[in-house]
């Protein structure tokens, strides 16, 4: 596969999208999951990186269904249409045994989650106990995956939820009667 | 009585974590895909609240605030915005467009159910 002329890393919590033939978005994974989303009529498609957040509920998925989902509406505004959307799906590992399965967990949830939108998963490559390294031209939806066998997996650590999230604002609330 | 909610968005996901979350808790809900759907439903369903995200295909949530403010009969139910948007600008303009208030997507299930309350004084 040619070598692309930019790569573009994508880090956990964050997203990218592109049009450029010659990007590739790459990152590295544990019991992250990295989803990559391309429509191949637009030419365009973006990848995320996300880990389920520490919480007091442990079977709570919906920071990887809002991660999916910024991802999404970000390739609808880059002119993606959504019925051409494909997906695949990597990582999810379970690095160190003995811990919950929080790697399964986030892509159980990546998967429920295309399968609510109806968005095809051409490849899902999930959970084992070995690193991934994805690059992924999101022109073309082409993925080029890297186990990393015996090699110190990615420092990953489940983060807390990004400042806004579950943030409210009221701009205006009714006066209480009485 | 049960309040009624009309939630607006794109996603199933959503659409389904919003029925699983506020129908156990007493809200009976109703469901719209997108801006243009939500609108059209408003009389049928005649509801307290309208929950609604900012990207939507055909008519956003932009178009839902100012949908439910023109309404004749519903110019003044609340308007949730349920986004995963956080920039000041886009708050801004959902308040200037008549919204009640701003929530950022992941929610949690109590304190969404509280600013129902709140914003519906029940």
């Amino acid at each position: 596969m040619a070598e692309p002329r930019r790569v573009v890393h994508v880090v956990q919590g964050e997203h990218a999208v592109s049009s450029d033939p010659d990007v590739a978005l790459a990152t590295v994974l544990g019991s992250c999951v990295a989803a990559c989303l391309f429509d191949p009529v637009r030419r365009v498609g973006g990848m995320n990186h996300f880990l389920l957040p520490e919480g007091k509920d442990p079977g709570d998925v919906r920071h990887a269904y809002a991660a999916m989902e910024r991802l999404v509406n970000n390739l609808l505004k880059s002119g993606a249409t959504r019925n051409e959307l494909r997906a695949k799906i990597f990582g999810g590992a379970r690095i160190v045994p003995g811990l919950p399965d929080i790697g399964g967990r986030n892509g159980e949830a990546a998967l429920r989650f295309l399968e609510n939108e109806g968005i095809p998963c051409l490849v899902s490559h999930l959970g084992g106990n070995r690193a991934r390294r994805i690059r992924f031209w999101p022109t073309t939806g082409k993925v080029e995956m890297l186990l990393l066998d015996g090699l110190e997996p990615p420092h990953e650590v489940p983060r807390r939820a990004a400042p806004a999230s579950g943030s409210i604002e009221l701009f205006c609330v009714p006066r209480s009667s009485g | 009585m049960r309040p009624r909610v009309l939630a607006v968005d794109d996603s199933a996901t959503m659409r389904r974590l919003i029925e699983a979350t506020l129908s156990p808790r007493g809200f009976e809900v109703f469901l719209a895909e997108d801006g243009i759907e939500g609108l059209a439903r408003l009389p049928e369903v005649d509801p307290h609240v309208v929950i609604t995200d900012i990207n939507m295909p055909r008519l956003d949530g932009f178009g839902v605030i100012e949908g439910v403010r023109r309404s004749p009969t519903h110019a003044g139910i609340p308007v949730l915005v349920l986004t995963t948007e956080s920039g000041a600008d886009l708050k801004a303009r959902a308040r200037e467009a008549g919204a009640t208030g701003w929530l950022v997507k992941p929610f949690e299930d109590d304190r969404l159910v509280n600013v129902l309350r709140r914003v519906l004084s029940i």
